[in-house]
């Protein structure tokens, strides 16, 4: 009992924070998505309108495309980042020259904010004054014009996602890498399995939850991305880069309409969270139920 | 005795004026002397004009006055997201807002800022001596109310202006060869056909002789709200379309079939010919906004273009940044037949007088000291060195100011044309809802930008857009 009133003691300031900054804006949030409410409409004040905003949902092309745009975004960023991420732990596993080096440039972007990060980005590859297009245009004559081409800017917006977010893939990675026993390694190098056969039923098993953790963190951090593809490309052209975060973003604040606007966020966490918990079902529950007893 | 008199009333003259001169000389410490220690806070677009304030009439008032001045400069979109929701949520961060011309009316209704004409005669104390609302030109009335309060200080003003190249207008050979393709004097454009002409010709010429030129400008991104404005603002008026095609006195109304002109014969014809200019203007165009317009202008890409008169001068006359220093002529904009005449009798006019002011949000906490540096920035005395550092006229004593006269002759007569043709331009027209209907249209605009539907049909569905979010907002019945 007194352990108890101790740990709830302990757990009160987080729970406090938790509260302040993350349930009472949820639920304010969820309260304004039952009006409407365009603080520059004719009528600026909260006026209920029930569900409206959500139905009003499911006939938005434009909400519809983006979380189309979005997925796709998510689905590129996120398996590329994960594979590279693995690929470069592996390499930051093996004694190299200049390996600490090497490690030390390759965390550098996390450290950049991703609103400097989308300035670089779009210096680079602003048409006749990038080096990016330059470059392109030198060596294989290619235009690169991210003001016309939508799918060069959707991919440009994937590749600056890899290259400002891969290291902490790889980071995570390698400290799970790290921890691993040997034996498990030297066993099955006794029983004669090859290297892919290793990587399959001994180190990926080993390190799914870290590989779990890190996709969680990144997918939910792709479904909301923002400054940066804002800073590329500010959405376009047109809605080819215009995903869910940019989206709710101009609907909340050029808009200003706070009510769809909330109504567009919390249907978007309701996606984060379906897709989280499809996943964990694909790559935990079933497999933990199939273990035997 | 005539002697002692003189002597005695010099003597008097003199003691009057040291007596009263220091009285004057003294209010910004005296009035200052009072908010010593505090610390206002501005946020504002990171333009020349708002530059100048925060790199020297901040620290200038704070030298005068004791009083510390924080000036955040940041892009277009942060500085209104940052503004709006501090004042939104009145959390009083921000003493001194930056309010474009655009959005005052916007701010208006929603009652964001303080009557500064009334916050004035309420506390005479905190009137500056040297501070006169009378001294300001014309654009100031954008920021009043309808009883003629004063809810901003105007600190930039300019016009979107027709900017060429003088070098390769007065090229002999160029002139020649331009003469032989069509047959004209190579002068600056006072048509729409005119100036399509000289566009097609430069970027032939460019091509034909392996330079980096085009015949163009053109503020065509795809994806930021830059080109639904050089469209609606700057080129449409040209087309006899004003106001962006919303009649608000016919209920608010944006097609032609309601009373509106968005979609009317002029704006699809005015809509073509842009997209006519996008296309065979520099590549980057498509990702240009104003900003970068100005750079291609400066970079010598461009013979000719529609640019913010903020980037006139730098363009014009900044080495370090241009060049094509010493080589840019200014014009009014090309026009269709009666537009001209529109303008002159009010009834519509011939491009966008941009600019803005800094208001001091309801919800500041340092109102008095706000007051104290909007008034300081507002005073004749520190404009002249202002507009040579940031072409930007807010005060009528401005133009005769000997540095801006000279500086008038490097800019090839640009303020001569901001003070007399200036009337012609016209700011945005007084909608609160202008952010609303902008981003209510403008992914159609962009898909008109892709060719993912033409120009006509786009147009009809903007239309039909505007007029939807119209009646979402309630102004449209």
């Amino acid at each position: 009992m007194r352990s108890n009133r101790v740990g709830w003691l302990m757990l009160a300031p987080t729970i406090a924070i938790l509260g302040i900054f993350g349930i009472v804006p949820f639920l304010y949030v969820l309260y304004v998505a039952f009006h409407q409410w365009n603080p520059f409409g004719a009528n600026p004040y909260m006026i209920y309108n029930g569900a409206d905003n959500f139905r009003r949902l499911v006939f938005d092309n434009e909400f519809l495309t983006s979380i189309a745009f979005t997925l796709k975004f998510a689905f590129f960023a996120v398996v590329s980042e994960v594979i590279l991420g693995y690929l470069l732990a592996q390499l930051f596993m093996r004694e190299f020259p200049g390996r600490g080096l090497f490690r030390t440039i390759h965390t550098l972007p996390l450290i950049v904010a991703p609103i400097v990060v989308g300035s670089v980005w779009r210096l680079m590859t602003t048409p006749s004054i990038g080096i990016i297009p330059y470059l392109l245009k030198s060596w294989f004559g290619y235009d690169l014009n991210i003001g016309r081409d939508a799918t060069m800017a959707f991919a440009l917006t994937v590749i600056m996602d890899i290259w400002h977010w891969t290291p902490l893939v790889t980071l995570t990675l390698l400290a799970a890498l790290v921890s691993l026993p040997k034996e498990p390694f030297e066993q099955a190098q006794i029983d004669g399995a090859n290297r892919w056969q290793i990587f399959w039923h001994v180190t990926l098993p080993m390190i799914r939850p870290a590989i779990l953790a890190t996709v969680f963190i990144r997918l939910m951090d792709a479904l909301r991305t923002v400054d940066e593809v804002w800073m590329l490309t500010g959405g376009g052209p047109g809605a080819a880069t215009r995903y869910l975060g940019l989206h709710i973003w101009k609907i909340v604040f050029p808009k200003t309409d706070y009510g769809y606007g909330s109504a567009t966020s919390i249907i978007v966490l309701y996606l984060t969270l379906v897709m989280c918990w499809l996943l964990y079902v694909a790559l935990v529950a079933r497999r933990d139920q199939k273990r035997p007893s | 005795m005539k002697h002692e008199l003189r002597m005695g009333l010099a003597a008097l003259a003199v003691g009057l004026m040291t007596s009263v001169m220091p009285a004057k000389a003294d209010f910004w410490s005296d009035a200052g002397a009072k908010y010593k220690g505090v610390t206002l806070h501005g946020v504002t677009e990171s333009t020349p004009p708002s530059n100048y304030i925060k790199d020297v009439l901040a620290p200038a008032f704070e030298k005068a006055t004791g009083i510390k001045v924080e000036i955040e400069t940041t892009s277009w979109d942060q500085m209104y997201d940052k503004a709006i929701k501090d004042m939104e949520a009145k959390t009083g961060i921000y003493d001194m807002v930056y309010i474009e011309q655009d959005i005052i009316y916007a701010y208006l209704a929603r009652d964001f800022l303080v009557d500064i004409t009334k916050s004035l005669k309420d506390d005479p104390s905190l009137k500056a001596p040297e501070y006169d609302e009378t001294h300001f030109t014309t654009f100031a009335n954008y920021f009043k109310n309808a009883d003629g309060d004063l809810f901003g200080i105007p600190m930039e003003a300019f016009i979107k202006l027709y900017l060429y190249r003088t070098d390769l207008f007065n090229d002999p050979a160029i002139k020649e060869a331009f003469k032989k393709e069509t047959g004209k004097d190579l002068v600056p454009a006072k048509t729409h056909e005119e100036y399509t002409q000289i566009a097609e010709f430069f970027t032939k010429w460019g091509k034909d002789h392996n330079l980096e030129l085009w015949g163009t400008t053109a503020q065509a991104h795809t994806g930021h709200p830059a080109s639904w404005y050089e469209f609606f603002e700057s080129i449409a008026p040209t087309f006899g379309v004003y106001n962006w095609g919303i009649d608000a006195s016919k209920n608010y109304s944006a097609s032609v079939a309601n009373g509106g002109t968005m979609n009317s014969d002029k704006a699809k014809a005015a809509l073509k010919y842009w997209l006519h200019l996008r296309d065979i203007a520099p590549p980057e165009s498509p990702a240009s906004t104003w900003t970068e317009v100005g750079t291609t202008f400066a970079a010598g890409r461009a013979a000719q273009g529609l640019v913010y008169g903020e980037n006139a001068a730098w363009i014009a006359a900044d080495a370090e940044k241009s060049k094509v220093v010493g080589n840019v002529g200014v014009a009014l904009p090309p026009l269709a037949p009666g537009v001209m005449e529109d303008a002159e009798a009010g009834k519509g006019y011939i491009g966008y007088y941009d600019g803005g002011a800094f208001g001091l949000p309801v919800t500041s906490k340092n109102k008095e000291a706000a007051l104290l540096f909007l008034q300081y920035i507002g005073q004749d005395s520190v404009q002249g060195d202002w507009a040579v550092a940031a072409p930007r006229i807010t005060n009528t004593a401005t133009y005769d100011d000997p540095k801006v006269i000279e500086m008038d002759k490097k800019l090839n007569g640009y303020y001569t044309m901001l003070k007399n043709d200036g009337k012609l331009f016209a700011g945005a027209p007084p909608y609160p809802f202008h952010a609303q209907v902008r981003e209510a249209t403008a992914p159609i605009f962009y898909k008109i930008l892709l060719g993912e539907v033409s120009s006509d049909d786009g147009l009809d569905q903007m239309a039909a857009a505007a007029e939807a979010e119209l009646k979402n907002l309630g102004y449209r019945k």
